[in-house]
């Protein structure tokens, strides 16, 4: 909550210190936000932030040592460049076409073939992505230029492979990730005593100082415990796979999380009634379902006589019996007759 | 700090633990065109080439067992020819035999090539044989031998052997030859499968071992528990058994079995049938000069001459004649010759068979005497059999000769009664005409090859002698090819004999000290075949030649041994100097010892013509120990390894007999005085799987017990030549790595050509509750990028020939027709049936199509009568779906039958569900328990999520303390990018695994010990406690859920309960047994226990008379359709009469009598089987009533 209100408050709110960017990796110190807000951004950033990534394979030919099966898996795997996807394409799903078409997916084309003794080496570049695809190319990030090695063919082998390149979520397939790894940490020095660490003789020896424990003050000697202190400052470090930038991971992150968040107050206003939540969140409702979620509510126990219908007894092979109430006999007297109904509304 | 950490890189790539891929891919590419990469293999599977090519060579085995069959009889008893009286006399023998390489049969006449090579046999489904021919000799009288070539068939052939065309092939010929790059050869391919006959282990040869037996007292009255047993083996190692037996009254008889029959003799006849002898050599060749005054023995030995009084034989000469004419009929021998000569040649074929000399043989039988009677005062401890010291391995190549031999004198033997019952048969026998002969031969069982086909096929050996073995079946096993780890293994293990898995005691399971350096002690399965299957130590050698001692008898008399030929014996020499079972001479205790350690300088050394393999075996006096002696033992079949010999420090062959009185230090600092060699390395001890545990040191002893087992079970790479094989079920981890910590063997063996797990982030930790219980939950993530996927290539034959009784072809791959003149009807049906299976068979050929997807019911392919041009369909049997992954058109042998079987290879995928078993090397198995969110997992600082998470309590009770260490030391190898050495014994109190390993750890800027902080990936909030996180090697185990899940609602039932069947492959039930039943019972729940004992198992419904109380007696009615069917009870109905028709209760049965009354029936429900045992007691004549209320 407190994290919230900071936010909302406008005058104290998350700070972003960035310590390095490059292509692949974004290191920053996330600080000023609270614990939940800080791994909500590493969860997303992990799990729903769309991407492009081969989901289907015609397999037209494939006479590699591969099976079609672990080739299309290999294939899958292959980062594809997807910058603001969103934009420019569907979720197969929601798009009106049956199968796939050219709003909901990129085609790519491998061809290969050994003719000569020499093997033949199939890269990643090799994905050839039809023409007119506003995105899709295989991310070739190792210094050739070759991208990575799908498989190898022998005199004769071939492939001819129609791959169809989806757009999906990590959550769904970890195909479809964005980041390799997000580094996460805070409190390098322990002054939460979150963590009780470990040791043989001297947890101050034993124990290797952290990478980020510059970025803190380490703890005055006899330093009392703050034991109402909650970790305010995080330091992540986003590493992408290629498919896209880490600056965009982390935008598309922060907008899904919103979505998110939009959707649970959306929910939550339906039920309580309009305006109570209304008041609090301010939140963009835009677009969201607004049937989507009734409150909790256990299946089939809502209704007022739910449990009730246990008095119409049961059928049994032995033709024990229906509606009149005259159940199975037990020691207890008949299911029907009386017993157990009483405990029932 | 960078200097630091350099030391760390460079002090671990000094060991030979170095990942080699670079090299090992330059291998895969390039296979060497000179000799393999990995000798070591080879040297692990040399036993069993070894021993074929013994057999086999020239002037090997066989060609001694020939010559010690020798010469048959008959005589025709026709013309009586003067001589003998018995009429002509054939003489017939075995001069030579031939066995060639596989090659194509004659009756091919188109084929260019026409050798068959293994890789053709493996996918064919066939056999792996060569010709076999024998040079068969006879002649008439003393007529000129004759000679005839005889087939015997086709002989299955060792791969590898001397007979194999793949023998001393380059790697890179090899695979031109379709096999693996490192092919070893030892087993036969037999019908498409890969069988080897497996190393048993036998009492060691020509030693005379004191056996204390409590069944030897059954062999008769007056005998006792007591007796020296010695098993002879001849050169052609064929071997014989005699035991000489202690009776009550001081008494000694000897035994042997002939023909799995068992005869006793008085030993005394058999010494005097020996040698001319008397009285007094004989007491004097037991009694040593310094045991005159022992009147133990000598009583005995007085009886012992007084009793054999009663015969009356005295020169050997009589004796001859009374032993031959004894055993005459026993031994089969030619009527013509006289009894001495039979008396000769049961010494020869039965006394010592080892020894060729008759004054050896009596020697070695007085030692016998001598033996026993020490064992009896009690001087001597008898020798355990179960030792390995006392033990040898009969090695396959060497029964596989055995049987070949004892085969071989069948078929003389089979000639022989060929004749007889031709003349029996009146036809008309003329022994000089080669027509005759010819005929006769044609009429001989010459099948030898098949006989052992069958042998290999079975496991069972059918052998008139039984080849002096204790048991007759599981002499074969299929080398399984699960992965490379239990491939191997199959070529090491030895097995005790199945004659003692069904002994109640467990005396022989137990691990001795004696086995010490020969068998592993961690290798061997946990349950039945506990202790009696054991692998041979990776070191471990079998010798599979005799070696040259011609010059150790001489040799040992320049050394003070007096010679056992020169009589008296001193009366200070008396300790025995036995070479392979011959008493060569006697010896002082005083010079005994020298006499050993020379001997043994000089073997070391390889001077004095002192082969380097000799055993010696010498035995110290000592107080009521092991009889003393000094034994040499220079010939096949035992046990070696080698160690360091310090005198020299070079190295030395040692044996089982010997190594308990040698003194053996197992590392260079523990040398202690009189040590006289030292091992060359502690390792030397475990066999191939078990040196591939990491730090097996740090762990409980049973849990490497546990690894060796799943180890073989894993499911690896079992090669590369995959496309080249037909095995059944093969299984294939698709994502395999080469371990990060392993031992510097691993390759030595050559073991990353066949990558057995994946390196695993592992964290330890009690997360979600699905890791209890040996659980163990998996990373989504790390799933969907490959962890663990598996694939089981299945191979499926389909064989027209066995659908038709006809033999030449009737059915035909293919699409049959409708019939001509057909109507439109069964055309259209006709065209309907090819339209619908179009897409899925070849429309041309009707066979499948490559890379199809097959579910179950799926048409693999199409046949049809070509007579009637019916169409049939083979259909995909297996509840899996399966791709077809290679199909094969398979023709006969000769190659002039059109197709009649194909082969078709399935793959089916596996990757890793919920249920899968995994485990660690360190028998830690677990099971998937759930595939969590890569999000949800928890993570360390640097974004590292684990691919597996075990739960702590994996470890106190089992303490696996060596994965720990694993984990630091995979986690050390991966930050620095080397590979770990996990040679157990490496490490001590000085210098600990954890500080050398936790010193790499924080060079890398790791904790010291292997923890990290990780935090909830759910909420982020960093762990209470640190977690061991590190790099360990995973194995998926091939015990999948797919093949065990099994479950049903209703099913098939037993015809006969009606209650439903057993077993998964039948759709069967679970037993809800008395155990689940008591427990329902408990939790009171009646209704349950009647839903599933009757419900839903044999529920029935039948008419019970209330009258009688009987079900059977219950009878429908039959009222002419006039009236419903009623059920009546005939017991307590009357007959009825004409007049009685349309009364109430009137009633007819099917037959048409008539009853009145009977009608209090009702129905009932009852459990079927009821009704089943009221049928079985009425058989019985007991009748069933049953009330029936209200």
């Amino acid at each position: 909550m407190d994290g919230f209100d900071m936010m909302d408050s406008g005058t104290d709110g998350p700070i972003v210190t960035i310590r390095k960017a490059d292509a692949m990796h974004a290191d920053f110190v996330l600080s000023n936000v609270d614990l939940a807000f800080a791994n909500s951004i590493r969860r997303i950033i992990l799990a729903e932030v769309p991407t492009l990534a081969i989901d289907l394979v015609e397999v037209i030919a494939n006479s590699s040592v591969l099976p079609d099966e672990l080739l299309s898996h290999r294939l899958g795997l292959i980062p594809l460049e997807s910058s603001n996807i969103d934009e420019k394409m569907l979720y197969t799903r929601d798009c009106d076409c049956d199968g796939y078409c050219e709003r909901c997916s990129v085609v790519l084309t491998l061809v290969a073939k050994c003719t000569g003794d020499q093997n033949v080496t199939v890269y990643a570049r090799d994905l050839a992505v039809a023409a007119g695809a506003q995105l899709g190319n295989p991310v070739l990030s190792d210094e050739a230029g070759k991208g990575s090695i799908i498989c190898k063919l022998r005199k004769g082998q071939e492939l001819n492979l129609k791959c169809i390149a989806k757009k999906g979520i990590a959550k769904e397939h970890a195909k479809w990730q964005p980041c390799a790894a997000v580094s996460f940490e805070y409190d390098p020095h322990n002054k939460l005593k979150h963590v009780d660490y470990w040791y043989e003789t001297d947890a101050k020896t034993e124990w290797p100082k952290s990478a980020n424990a510059p970025w803190e003050e380490p703890p005055a000697e006899n330093e009392p415990f703050d034991f109402s202190a909650v970790p305010t400052k995080f330091y992540i470090d986003v590493e992408t796979v290629g498919s896209l930038q880490p600056d965009e991971v982390l935008r598309q992150g922060i907008k899904y999380l919103q979505e998110k968040l939009a959707t649970v107050i959306a929910g939550v206003n339906k039920t309580a009634g309009a305006g109570a939540g209304g008041a609090n969140g301010g939140g963009d409702v835009n677009g969201m379902d607004q049937d989507g979620y009734g409150g909790a509510r256990s299946p089939d126990m809502g209704d007022a006589n739910g449990y009730r219908n246990f008095n119409d007894g049961y059928v049994t092979p032995y033709g024990g019996a229906g509606g009149g109430g005259a159940g199975a006999q037990t020691p207890f007297g008949g299911y029907g007759g009386g017993g157990y109904s009483n405990g029932w509304p | 700090m960078p200097s630091t950490k350099k030391s760390v890189v460079a002090r671990s790539s000094a060991g030979k633990a170095a990942f080699d891929t670079i090299n090992r891919e330059k291998r895969f590419r390039n296979p060497p065109a000179d000799k393999t990469a990995f000798p070591a293999l080879q040297e692990a599977i040399r036993p069993h080439v070894d021993s074929w090519n013994a057999v086999f060579r020239e002037g090997g085995c066989l060609h001694q067992a020939i010559q010690e069959i020798g010469e048959k009889t008959v005589f025709d008893r026709l013309d009586g020819n003067a001589e003998t009286g018995y009429g002509n006399k054939l003489t017939v023998r075995i001069a030579n035999y031939y066995l060639g390489k596989s090659m194509l049969s004659s009756r091919d006449k188109t084929a260019m090539k026409r050798e068959i090579y293994p890789a053709e046999c493996r996918e064919r489904h066939s056999s792996y044989r060569g010709q076999l021919q024998l040079e068969l000799h006879y002649k008439v009288n003393n007529g000129e031998w004759q000679k005839e070539y005889r087939d015997c068939g086709l002989l299955p052939l060792m791969v590898m052997g001397n007979r194999c065309h793949l023998e001393n092939m380059s790697p890179k010929a090899l695979v031109d030859h379709k096999e693996e790059s490192e092919e070893l050869g030892g087993y036969f391919v037999v019908s498409g499968n890969e069988k080897l006959i497996r190393m048993l282990i036998v009492n060691r040869r020509n030693y005379a071992m004191a056996v204390v037996r409590s069944s030897y007292a059954k062999r008769g009255p007056s005998y006792t528990n007591m007796g020296v047993q010695i098993r002879s083996v001849r050169p052609d190692q064929s071997c014989m058994t005699n035991v000489i037996h202690y009776l009550t009254d001081g008494n000694i008889t000897f035994r042997f079995s002939w023909r799995k029959r068992e005869y006793l003799v008085p030993v005394m006849m058999i010494l005097k049938a020996l040698v001319d002898t008397n009285d007094r050599e004989i007491f004097e060749g037991v009694v040593g000069l310094d045991q005159r005054e022992d009147t133990f023995l000598t009583d005995r030995m007085e009886l012992l001459l007084r009793t054999y009084k009663v015969y009356g034989l005295y020169s050997r000469h009589e004796t001859l004649a009374y032993l031959g004419d004894k055993f005459r009929i026993v031994m089969q021998v030619s009527p013509d010759i006289s009894d001495v000569e039979v008396g000769k040649l049961f010494l020869r074929k039965i006394v010592l068979v080892n020894l060729q000399d008759d004054g050896d043989k009596f020697r070695q039988l007085l030692f016998m005497i001598k033996k026993l009677y020490s064992l009896v005062a009690g001087t001597c401890a008898a020798d355990n059999v179960d030792a390995a010291q006392h033990q040898e391995v009969l090695l396959g190549g060497f029964l596989y000769g055995q049987i070949l031999k004892e085969k071989i004198e069948e078929y003389l033997l089979n000639i022989r009664s060929q004749i007889r019952s031709d003349l029996m048969g009146g036809v008309k026998v003329e022994l000089n005409s080669p027509q005759y002969m010819r005929k006769m031969l044609g009429k001989v069982n010459e099948r030898i090859g098949e006989s052992l086909h069958y042998f290999l096929s079975t496991g069972n050996l059918s052998s008139p002698s039984g080849l002096d073995l204790q048991q007759t079946t599981g002499f074969t096993v299929v080398a399984e090819k699960l992965n490379f780890y239990r491939y191997i293994s199959h070529f090491r293990m030895v097995h005790r004999g199945s004659f003692f898995a069904q002994l109640k005691t467990t005396t022989v399971r137990k691990l001795l000290p004696e086995s010490w350096g020969f068998l592993c002690p961690v290798h061997t399965p946990d349950g039945s075949p506990c202790g009696l299957l054991n692998h041979l130590a990776h070191k471990c050698h079998i010798a599979t030649t005799t070696s040259d001692c011609s010059s150790i008898p001489p040799l040992i008399l320049t050394l003070g041994v007096h010679s056992a030929k020169v009589l008296p014996v001193p009366a200070d020499a008396t300790l025995s100097v036995q070479l392979d079972g011959r008493v060569l001479g006697w010896c002082s205790p005083r010079d005994a010892r020298r006499v050993a350690d020379t001997l043994r300088f000089y073997k070391v050394e390889e001077t004095h013509g002192v082969p380097k393999d000799l055993e010696i075996g010498y035995v110290p006096i000592s107080n009521g120990g092991q009889y003393p002696g000094i034994y040499l033992f220079s010939q096949e079949a035992r046990m070696i390894r080698p160690v360091k010999y310090i005198p020299l420090d070079k190295e030395d062959f040692v044996g089982p007999f010997e190594q308990p009185f040698l003194n053996i230090a197992v590392t260079e600092p523990e040398i202690k005085n009189n040590d006289s060699h030292v091992e060359f390395d502690p390792t030397n001890i475990l066999s191939i799987v078990a040196n591939m545990t990491p730090f097996s040191d740090f762990n409980q002893s049973p849990r490497n017990m546990y690894q060796c087992q799943m180890g073989k079970q894993t499911m690896g790479t079992p090669g590369t030549a995959i496309r080249h094989r037909t095995d059944n079920k093969m299984y294939i981890l698709q994502t395999g790595q080469s371990p990060i910590v392993r031992a510097p063997l691993y390759n030595t063996y050559g073991l990353d050509n066949f990558p057995n797990g994946m390196n695993a982030v592992v964290a330890v930790i009690a997360y979600t509750g699905y890791d209890m219980d040996d659980a163990m939950i998996l990373n989504k993530s790390a799933h969907e990028r490959g962890f663990g996927y598996g694939t089981v290539y299945k191979t499926e034959k389909y064989d027209l020939a066995e659908k038709s009784k006809s033999k030449t072809p009737v059915l035909a791959f293919g699409w049959g027709w409708a019939a001509i003149g057909a109507d439109q009807n069964a055309l259209a049906k006709y065209k309907a049936m090819r339209d619908k299976y179009n897409g899925t068979l070849d429309d041309m050929d009707g066979l499948p199509m490559v890379g199809q997807r097959v579910v179950e019911g799926d048409p693999i392919a199409v046949y049809h009568n070509m007579g009637t041009g019916e169409t049939f369909f083979f259909k995909y049997k297996g509840s899996e779906g399966a791709y077809v992954e290679e199909v094969r058109l398979l023709g006969n042998d000769v190659g002039d039958s059109i197709c009649q079987a194909i082969s078709v290879k399935f793959r089916i995928t596996r990757s890793p569900v919920i249920g899968d078993k995994f485990s660690s090397r360190h028998g830690q198995k677990g099971v998937c328990s759930q595939k969590w969110p890569a999000v949800d997992m928890p993570f360390s600082e640097s974004g590292i999520q684990p691919d597996v998470i075990i739960n702590p309590h994996a470890f106190p009770s089992r303490m696996t303390i060596g994965m720990f260490v694993e984990s630091m030391a995979g986690k050390a190898g991966a930050l620095h990018g080397f590979a770990q050495d996990s040679t157990p014994f490496k490490f001590n109190e000085d210098h600990t695994a954890v500080e050398y390993f936790g010193h790499q750890l924080k060079e890398a800027g790791y904790n010291y010990y292997g923890n990290e902080p990780m935090y909830s990936g759910i909420t982020g909030q960093e762990f209470h406690a640190d977690i061991y996180l590190g790099v360990v090697y995973y194995q998926r185990l091939r015990h999948m859920v797919n093949d065990k899940y099994q479950v049903r609602s209703t099913g098939p039932v037993d015809s006969r309960t009606r209650q439903p069947v057993k077993g998964r492959k039948r759709m069967g039930g679970l037993r809800i047994g008395e155990m689940e039943r008591d427990s329902l019972l408990a939790h009171g729940t009646a209704f349950l226990v009647q839903d599933r004992l009757l419900n839903c198992s044999d529920y029935h419904q039948t008419w019970v008379c209330r009258g009688c109380g009987s079900f059977l007696s219950t009878t429908p009615t039959v009222n002419g359709g006039e009236r419903r069917a009623e059920v009546r009870c005939r017991r307590c109905a009357v007959k009825a009469s004409e007049f009685d028709v349309g009364k109430k209760g009137y009633w007819e049965d099917g037959l048409g009598n008539r009853y009145l009354g009977g009608s209090d029936t009702t129905i009932v429900v009852i459990p079927y089987v009821l009704k089943y045992l009221d049928v079985e007691l009425l058989a019985m004549g007991i009748q069933m009533k049953y009330d029936v209320s209200p």
